[in-house]
């Protein structure tokens, strides 16, 4: 069960994680587009971001890898 | 001065191809897995020397205060693992020390394989800022220009930081105070998350105890450098219903430890899992032979070692990546306590009218 509940797991943490950095991704290429000039601040501002969600989503994928160690049980 | 550097490099690399022991050496006894991935991230009680095959491991002292039957509190140090279990009742179970019957322990201050490349981060960083400090202190670099690759290079390391990473987050006038600590910060995580790619040694920061100290010392840095307003904002937040308060107050308690938490679990997390990945991938190659024969074993390696390629150079990325991130995510906290309000218009008529 532990397995399963850790595939399940990691996958939707990859989905969500993937939505959410894709997303920035698309805001920070358009605004790149849009006004080249800022591209330094707006590349600044996007992998501020993106850590911020990769934290959340890392603190998913530890729980899976301690579900699937069995660790805590 | 390029051509030693590249010497030094090119015997590295001959160094860490020679010893393919990425995987547990004793793999091939028993019923033991093929594969021990977990024992390739975890800390141990040696650490691996290039060189040789499967042995050149150089075994590290053992400290640990502890406990017997009667409570009695003991400290005991021994030079390594068999030695503190033939000293002490102490048994070795596993290749882990386990207490006698009855006894504890209370605190192993044993010194492990992920402090000896966390000590390695930490003095390359205080070596190269102290020696490159004495250099500027003669004027190379302030009267003539920088000399030498290595010196550039400094250089730019240290004007990023000082520049993008501390003053544009913090006050001008208090940035400059904090740059010392972001820049050793800088160069110790990314030294040790460099080291973790050879593939003899170990990943400093793949320990959560390594990347929470870290962490708890920023918090410190925080709490003591936040102001007036900082503190008001989290206990008696500005221009709010006093209802609200009582929600909002609780949440910023809250976030004060959630903010140095997720800066641990995010590099450990990072270092943890892109060294899984390798040895999974890298894993596929001996599962295969194990299960399909020697010829699907060959086969897979020249999809795996080609992939694995790939993955080592983004994950020298990934390793100052992360060192960058930690240390702009310290100064982004730091920056929001040390702030100074100018009280402006919309917090303070929010206070008189209420």
């Amino acid at each position: 069960m532990g397995l399963l509940a850790a595939g399940i797991g990691a996958g939707i943490v990859a989905l969500g994680a993937g939505i959410g950095i894709g997303m920035i991704g698309k805001g920070a290429t358009e605004s790149i587009a849009r006004q080249p000039e800022a591209s330094g601040d707006i590349r600044g501002a996007m992998i501020l971001t993106a850590a911020f969600i990769e934290g959340v989503a890392l603190l998913g994928a530890v729980i899976c890898i301690l579900l699937a160690l069995g660790i805590g049980q | 001065m390029i051509k030693t550097l590249r010497r030094v490099l090119l015997t590295i690399i001959l160094l860490s191809v020679s010893t393919p022991n990425i995987f547990a050496a004793d793999a091939a006894s028993g019923d033991e897995p093929i594969l021990d991935v977990m024992g390739t991230v975890a800390d141990h009680d040696y650490v691996k020397v290039p060189g040789f095959i499967n042995g050149g491991k150089i075994y590290l002292p053992r400290l640990i205060l502890w406990s017997d039957s009667n409570g009695k509190t003991n400290f005991n140090a021994a030079l390594s693992t068999k030695s503190f279990a033939e000293k002490t009742p102490f048994e070795v179970v596993d290749y882990a020390l386990v207490a006698p019957e009855g006894g504890s322990i209370i605190i192993d201050f044993s010194i492990t394989s992920h402090l000896i490349y966390f000590w390695l981060g930490m003095i390359l960083a205080v070596w190269i800022t102290v020696s490159m400090s004495n250099r500027y202190k003669k004027g190379v670099g302030r009267e003539v220009e920088p000399q030498g690759a290595f010196q550039n290079i400094f250089e730019v390391l240290f004007v990023f930081i000082r520049d993008d990473v501390a003053r544009s987050n913090i006050d001008d006038h208090k940035a400059d105070k904090y740059v010392p600590y972001f820049f050793t910060v800088f160069m110790g995580i990314a030294f040790m998350n460099l080291f973790g790619l050879l593939p003899w040694a170990a990943t400093a920061t793949a320990d959560l105890t390594v990347t929470a100290t870290l962490a708890v010392i920023t918090f410190f840095i925080t709490q003591f450098s936040g102001t007036k307003d900082y503190w008001g904002h989290i206990f008696w937040f500005p221009g709010v219903p006093t209802w609200v308060r009582a929600i909002l107050t609780p949440v910023e308690i809250l976030g004060i430890f959630t903010k140095p938490f997720a800066l641990a679990i995010r590099l450990f997390a990072n270092m943890l899992s892109g060294k899984i990945m390798i040895i999974a991938i890298l894993g596929l190659i001996f599962i295969f032979a194990d299960i399909f024969g020697p010829v699907a074993g060959y086969g897979v390696s020249l999809f795996s070692v080609v992939l694995t390629v790939v993955l080592y150079a983004l994950k020298v990325f990934v390793a100052l990546l992360q060192a960058y991130i930690f240390t702009l995510l310290s100064a982004v906290f730091i920056g929001m306590a040390a702030e100074d309000h100018h009280h402006d218009e919309e917090h303070y008529n929010a206070e008189h009218a209420a």
